[in-house]
């Protein structure tokens, strides 16, 4: 299926894609879907899985280890 | 019926560090919560010196949920935002250039642990507050050279 700018693609009876400018290395689109349908870009989903993820870590002292050889830092010694 | 004063230090139960006091004007706002945890909308930023340069986001809702956190640029020197302007209008920032981190705006990168594996950071989508309103967003960066799984320590070139 080839558009241009200004013509639109129809998904089912209530969702409308509209190619609304096409750019150099990026276009415009709309999207009029009905609002129990979510619309997200899909590095949203990517973002959501790693935030599941990351609320699993166990330990504060884990996550130190760790990073001790990773970071230069302020590696501050408490006695 | 007593009227809590902002200056009143509130006690919220935390999920590393115990109880902890905080003041009502330190609470950061997420007006949509953030991906996956729409639900929670009020975070403290905690920092103890011994975990410098860690900053751990803890819900204030949910005493389980606290991410750990690196400043972006503590992560990776040099890393700039690029922010979608609909990000930009939901932290009051609509219309202006891309704000200024540390500034402007904290910019923290989640961090995550995998049994192992090198820890990750998500440089794709930072945690941004506005400093002056403290409302923020995670806001997933246009046309990003960073995934929001790199690896710690980042490859010298991703950061240049």
């Amino acid at each position: 299926m080839r558009r241009r700018a200004g013509e639109s693609i129809l998904i089912g009876d209530d969702i409308e894609i509209q190619i609304l400018h096409i750019g150099e290395s990026r276009i415009k689109i709309g999207i009029v879907a009905p609002k129990s349908i979510p619309v997200t870009m899909k590095e949203m989903e990517l973002v959501r899985q790693e935030n599941l993820a990351a609320a699993q870590v166990r330990s504060v002292a884990a996550l130190r280890g760790m990073l001790d050889k990773l970071i230069d830092g302020p590696a501050e010694i408490t006695p | 019926m007593t009227t809590i004063q902002t200056t009143t230090p509130q006690r919220c139960e935390t999920r590393y560090f115990g109880p902890v006091d905080y003041d009502e004007s330190a609470i950061l706002v997420f007006p949509d919560g953030i991906p996956a945890f729409e639900q929670e909308t009020r975070f403290l930023a905690l920092q103890q010196p011994v975990n410098k340069p860690l900053v751990f986001l803890q819900s204030l809702s949910n005493p389980g949920l606290c991410f750990a956190t690196l400043p972006a640029q503590a992560a990776c020197p040099g890393y700039q935002l690029n922010m979608s302007p609909e990000d930009l209008d939901a932290i009051g920032l609509g219309g202006g250039p891309q704000p200024a981190i540390g500034s402007e705006v904290l910019c923290l990168a989640i961090l995550s642990l995998e049994e192992n594996a090198p820890p990750t950071v998500n440089l794709l989508a930072p945690i941004v507050v506005n400093l002056h309103t403290l409302r923020g967003r995670q806001a997933i960066q246009a046309d990003s050279p960073y995934s929001h799984r790199e690896a710690l320590p980042l490859r010298g070139a991703a950061c240049s």
